[in-house]
């Protein structure tokens, strides 16, 4: 279990000092996330107070693996959420998930962080960082891309799938190491 | 024309799944192979971890004063939402202030009844009109995302029975009933592909839904009977406007349970 996870065990007992804890810890990435997708920080603030007062109020919403992972994508989706309701934008593009099962990458990716991701993307081609981050953070989907860039939708397809392992490869190397 | 497709692509699919980029409109039978097809759970668990952390290239320091501003509000915030029993002389003054702001609303309200004239009548006609536009639109697109959500949810619920069939599956859940196809041949021109339901007890199947693959080639295909009802469902390639009884040899035809 990683210290988010731990986190938010006493969060859900109610536990204020473990909530300011987990705000200090994650605040940054939440935010960060929220002003890349939003590009005003103003709005990016919204987004991340009110996703930590979610994790406040409804702390159940974590249930296991890797919360700096679960936090990311959950800022993410928010975050698409404001920016498609400012711009009047249904949000039935991104579909329900299904839940990942715990897996041993929870405790594997628990000591990534911000600087190790960043070296994973760098080391994929940029055809292959492209799709994934406008995919994650413009939160279009693979046609839109594939129009975006002017790229056969087949291609964008593997790009992303090839660009994901050679990702996870590279992480799991760092923390292997 | 769409093209049948193999399993490397469709493994291409569960990646895209796993970052975030498919449609709703494709992403049912992604979710079903998911849950029917170890390797591509295996995929999918394991890309879907990675996907998440991709956000994480995104921390940046915040400065301290909106940093302190943001935790100052959400632990004030959440200070409150901790059970607590309020000092009485608190209690009475929120009760104080209640009153006096709901007879100031109240003045206001008359004020605002009073200057109204023609032009803001207009005006709020005007706005009205827009807004039942607008509105009408926020419900379509909410009735579409219920529906695809329910769908989806059908596909993907451990109580569905899914049924192998020659292009897919078929999935039935409740009174729900779903072709779930992924690698149709194409179609030759002027044909598409009708679904055929054989009620329980009758002899003959009974035409239903007609429909062209997806450009990608996958389609999800609701059937409009009960399930309850039907004893088999069925799949040909028929004349454009489909058919009375069918005319081509049956892709499949599977029983229900």
């Amino acid at each position: 279990m990683d210290d988010g996870a731990r986190l938010m065990e006493r969060v859900r007992a109610r536990d204020v000092d473990a909530f300011e804890q987990l705000y200090d810890g994650y605040h940054r990435l939440v935010f960060g996330i929220a002003l890349r997708i939003a590009n005003d920080a103003a709005l990016a603030e919204d987004i991340t107070q009110s996703i930590f007062l979610k994790l406040w109020t409804a702390p159940e919403a974590f249930r296991e693996g890797n919360f700096a992972g679960w936090l990311s994508r959950v800022a993410r989706n928010r975050a698409l959420d404001a920016v498609r309701s400012r711009a009047n934008q249904p949000k039935a593009e991104i579909p329900v998930d299904i839940p990942a099962e715990a897996t041993t990458d929870a405790t594997v990716f628990a000591r990534i962080d911000a600087q190790r991701v960043r070296g994973a993307l760098s080391l994929l081609s940029e055809e292959q960082r492209a799709p994934i981050e406008m995919g994650f953070f413009a939160g279009v989907t693979h046609e839109e891309i594939a129009l975006r860039t002017g790229i056969p939708l087949g291609t964008i397809k593997t790009r992303i799938r090839t660009g994901l392992r050679r990702m996870r490869e590279a992480l799991t190397e760092t923390v292997s190491r | 024309m769409n093209e049948p497709i193999d399993r490397e692509q469709m493994l291409d699919l569960v990646a895209a799944y796993a970052l975030g980029v498919l449609p709703v409109s494709e992403s049912g039978l992604v979710a079903a192979l998911i849950l029917s097809d170890s390797d591509a759970r295996r995929e999918y668990d394991e890309l879907r971890a990675t996907a998440n952390l991709v956000g994480l290239s995104a921390e940046e320091p915040v400065d301290s004063a909106r940093s302190a501003r943001m935790k100052e509000r959400l632990l004030a915030a959440v200070r409150s939402d901790v059970p607590r029993r309020a000092p009485l002389s608190a209690t009475r003054t929120s009760a104080m202030w209640g009153v006096t702001l709901a007879a100031a609303a109240a003045v206001v309200f008359a004020l605002v009844s009073v200057i109204q004239n023609f032009s803001l009548r207009s005006d709020l006609h005007e706005a009205q009109t827009r807004l039942a536009t607008q509105q009408a639109r926020i419900d379509a697109d909410r009735r579409t995302v219920e529906r695809d959500r329910r769908m989806l949810t059908d596909l993907t619920a451990s109580d569905a029975k899914r049924y192998t069939v020659t292009y897919g599956t078929v999935v039935t859940r409740g009174a729900h009933v779903y072709l779930a196809l992924g690698s149709l041949p194409p179609l030759p021109p002027g044909r598409v592909y009708q679904a055929w339901t054989l009620a329980r007890g009758a002899k003959t199947m009974a035409p239903s839904v007609t429909f062209t693959p997806s450009q990608n080639g996958l389609t999800l295909v609701p059937i409009p009977d009960n399930a309850g009802s039907l004893a088999a469902v069925g799949l040909s390639v028929e004349p454009q406007g489909g058919s009375r009884q069918p005319t081509t040899k049956p892709a499949f035809l599977q029983t229900l349970s």
